[in-house]
């Protein structure tokens, strides 16, 4: 559901997510056309932008991966149509091959690339990746707010820089300043401008030797003016001979912090707002006089690195702190800020030693994320592992499914990158004589599974590949991808159908089964286990979650199901092996929570004495 | 001053409706406003609790810690679970005791705590608190448990926890739901003029 304040009126204050105000930045520069690929902490800019393409005027797709969309809105761009991709970090190692030319050729139409960090990782697995260090590898101006009003400014501003200066610009936010909500005051919204046209331009756009040379040169030349051009934007606040150099919602942190550190008295803050390129002369200016300097960042020193090596010439005798007080890794609030500081500007650090002391009594059962309730994944994992045991290996791959990596399953023996699953199977495969059974998702499938499938074909390895189709990106927030029946727009489209495409790289090898259905699932991997060419496993059967939202929609419930009194023998079969969130024991007793189960009657079929049978229906539309 | 909530529970869905709704009042209220709402792995069964924050001028989007002024918990675990935010000068409770045993203390064998125990872990950071079975009461007077969140909302205001007006908490519910506020408009009410 898009939220109404994401059209509202020039003038009006309303809150908005981070996300959701870089996606009100990017209406109100009249952007013309935005294509993104899902991936949490940047996901609501595109689940925004989706939601209101048609009221607002403008084109929206959820492209096959962010290298794809990122190429869509360059392409846009190249044509003179302003235009937006947004991704998370992990995004950006897919698209940057694509990114790093274009930042030599430039654009026509302002592009602009937001990728959103994730220290901590809220949302990723993989890795605490800085995406700053790509800022300087490829020359991409950058520009990172604090805040949600910000996060809709900078947006706005990125367009024109980007335009202007016709080079794409970046603009980078944490977990923290995407997913925070804020009061934002809201500015004009244009009519988007959604046609454009491809002007031939041999000495933009061919980039082969010895013209690169010539676009490097242009490029360093378009660096130097935005480094002098866009000084204004970084503040100065106070006064004092200990600076503070921040950025980022840590700026937020410092602000929020300041009666605790004696108001900040004597000292001087300088609040960067482009990271890439920062101004020499600004911070020299900020230097000049300060016995300490501070610098405040989440993740690796890149501001700190800049302001030690621009220190050593205007003002050498400067104190420098950075990670030597706080850490590299995950992020920060509000405390860590504090108890760093503190020390320092002479002021208290806080004192919570009768907090821990109770926190420390509190010990509470962990609540970690779990498939839900209903959820096809946890009927596949269930099948495959009571025919194929322990000793398999598991090649996992990134979804909802990562969470078969938990108890009881464990069933994801490694998380890589999307689409890594079947290269890393196919490598071991080469060197070791195991079982390999891989799991990837239908749009990791559709993003990056593709060409490792191929070469698997190509160079004839054999692992039994199950691919979890589920209909949707569903850990993301159920996007479509090109197996879904609908588009970024809302309107119904034919589904690209992966048997087709399997089948196509000459793979004959294919079963399609019910993924809520333990006999056709265990008879298939019997069948694929016992062949021995390469096997590819569809598991079919729609996101649980995505379908309870459809349903109640239409005001309808799943049916439920029970555990018949007295036919219970307390085998824990459906508690221990199969885990479904829904089904409690307590005491002597195993039953099934109504308000928690979502029906799809798996468990049924997993209780080997027939114990588990549907219950009555309360309303007539109950599925 | 600035009024900092703590929005806990399970599943995503009431939690971030909640703090929609408490943002977009203080909103209408003229407040400044900051919060988190992380959406990440929320949506399966993880416990990830949502911030707002609102006042004259709002800096810190994460409350700081000890400074939560209202932790409203749609579960009674994830009201202890987030006393890291609470003080006991400072932090009023309001809880839903419908529990939702976590799967991986059925795994494991772990009891999950009484609600004594549970309130004696949140007295010694709580000033006040307000146990409430919402969820189960509207399963049997409103027809759907999932109405337990907008109920203790309607308990917040009434008893001042939650300084709000309820005229602007009915206007964020229009704003929020508009093909159907009656729904939540109603549960809203109930829990306005809910007597034990
Ligand atoms: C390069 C990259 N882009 C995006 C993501 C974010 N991401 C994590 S899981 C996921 C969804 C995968 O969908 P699917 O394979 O269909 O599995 P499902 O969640 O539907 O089970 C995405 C997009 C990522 N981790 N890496
Ligand atoms: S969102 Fe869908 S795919 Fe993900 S755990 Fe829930 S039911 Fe499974």
């Amino acid at each position: 559901m898009a939220n109404p304040d994401l059209m509202e009126k020039e003038g009006k204050k309303v809150v908005l997510l981070g996300n959701e105000a870089i996606a009100r930045g990017a209406i109100e520069a009249g952007m013309g056309l935005s294509a993104c690929y899902p991936g949490t902490p940047s996901s609501e800019v595109g689940i925004a932008l989706s939601a209101i393409a048609k009221q607002a005027g403008f084109y929206f797709e959820w492209s096959t991966n962010e290298k794809v969309a990122y190429e869509v809105a360059a392409g846009a761009a190249f044509s003179g149509v302003r235009a937006l991709t947004a991704m998370k970090h992990f995004g950006l190692n897919v698209a940057i091959d694509s990114v790093m030319p274009t930042i030599y050729t430039g654009v026509k139409g302002g592009l602009v690339i937001m990728v959103s960090d994730d220290p901590l990782g809220h949302s990723s697995a993989q890795s605490e990746q800085d995406t700053r260090f790509y800022a300087r590898m490829g020359l991409i101006p950058t520009l990172e707010p604090t805040n949600a009003q910000e996060c809709k400014d900078l947006t706005k501003l990125a367009f024109e820089i980007s335009e202007k200066h016709r080079i794409p610009v970046m603009l980078r936010t944490t977990t923290m300043v995407s997913h925070s909500i804020g009061t934002v005051k809201l500015g004009k919204i244009p009519q988007p401008k959604t046609k454009g046209n491809f002007v031939k331009d041999p000495e933009s756009f061919y980039c082969l030797p010895p013209a690169l040379q010539q676009l490097h040169e242009r490029l360093n030349k378009k660096i130097d003016t935005i480094e002098l051009a866009y000084d204004y934007l970084n503040r100065i606040e106070g006064e004092g001979k200990i600076g503070i150099i921040t950025s980022g919602v840590s700026y937020q942190y410092l602000k929020e912090v300041k009666k605790d550190l004696n108001g900040l008295k004597g000292v001087k803050i300088a609040k960067l707002v482009m990271t890439y390129p920062i101004s020499r002369s600004f911070v020299t200016k900020f230097l000049k006089g300060l016995d300490r300097v501070f610098v405040l960042e989440e993740l690796e020193p890149v501001v700190e690195q800049f302001v030690r090596a621009l220190a050593k010439d205007v003002n050498p005798r400067t104190e420098i702190h950075g990670k030597d007080i706080l850490s590299r890794i995950g992020e920060y609030n509000p405390e860590t800020i504090q108890s760093a500081l503190a020390p320092f500007l002479k002021a208290k650090k806080p004192d919570f030693s009768m907090h821990e002391a109770y926190l420390k009594k509190i010990d509470l059962p962990a609540r970690k994320a779990v498939l839900c309730p209903g959820c096809p994944h946890r009927s596949t994992f269930y099948a495959v592992k009571k025919v194929m045991g322990d000793q398999t290996v598991w090649s996992g791959d990134i979804g909802c499914y990562v969470l078969g990596i938990q108890e009881p399953y464990k069933m994801e023996d490694f998380i890589v990158s999307m689409g890594s699953s079947i290269g890393l199977a196919h490598g071991i495969q080469k060197v070791s004589d195991q079982k390999v059974v891989v799991f990837i998702g239908d749009s990791t499938f559709f993003h990056a599974g593709m060409p490792p499938l191929v070469n698997s074909v190509a160079h004839g390895t054999k692992p039994i590949i199950v691919i979890l189709d589920n209909g949707v990106t569903a850990m993301t927030g159920h996007q479509p991808h090109p197996g879904s029946d609908f588009t970024g727009m809302g309107d119904k489209k034919e589904p690209i159908k992966i048997e087709d495409v399997v089948r196509s790289f000459g793979i004959a090898n294919i079963k399609i089964v019910n993924a809520f259905s333990q006999k056709e699932l265990q008879a298939a991997i019997k069948e694929m286990s016992a062949s021995d060419k390469l096997g590819v496993i569809i598991s079919r059967g729609l996101c649980r979650l995505y379908m309870r939202r459809l349903l109640r929609k239409q005001g309808g419930e799943f049916s439920k199901f029970q555990v018949a009194p007295g036919k219970c023998k307390k085998c824990l079969t459906c508690v221990k092996q199969f885990a479904c969130p829904a089904i409690m024991h307590e005491g002597d007793k195993v039953y099934i929570r109504e308000d928690l189960c979502w029906g799809c009657g798996v468990c049924a079929q997993v209780c080997p004495v027939g114990a588990i049978i549907p219950a009555a229906r309360r309303k007539k539309n109950d599925v | 001053m600035t009024y900092n909530v703590l929005i806990a529970g399970v599943g995503g869905e009431g939690v971030l409706f909640t703090s929609v709704i408490v943002a977009r009042a203080a909103n209408f209220e003229g407040f400044d406003v900051r919060g988190t709402q992380l959406h990440g792995l929320a949506q399966r069964g993880g416990a990830i609790p949502t911030h707002v924050r609102f006042g004259k001028a709002v800096d810190s989007p994460l409350i700081p810690r000890a400074q939560a002024d209202l932790i409203f918990a749609l579960e009674p675990l994830e009201a202890a679970r987030f006393c890291y935010f609470a003080h006991k000068d400072r932090t009023n409770f309001i809880v839903d005791t419908y529990p939702v045993k976590p799967v991986y203390a059925n795994l494991f064998d772990k009891e999950y705590p009484t609600y004594e125990k549970i309130k004696q872990m949140i007295s010694p950071f709580a000033k006040n608190f307000v146990f409430i079975d919402a969820s189960h009461i509207c399963d049997q007077k409103l027809g759907d448990p999932l109405d337990g969140n907008t109920m203790m909302l309607g308990l917040a205001v009434a008893s001042g926890m939650l300084p709000l007006k309820k005229e602007s908490i009915i206007e964020a519910i229009k704003r929020t739901v508009p093909k159907d506020p009656e729904k939540d408009i109603k549960a809203f009410r109930f829990g306005l003029e809910y007597k034990e």
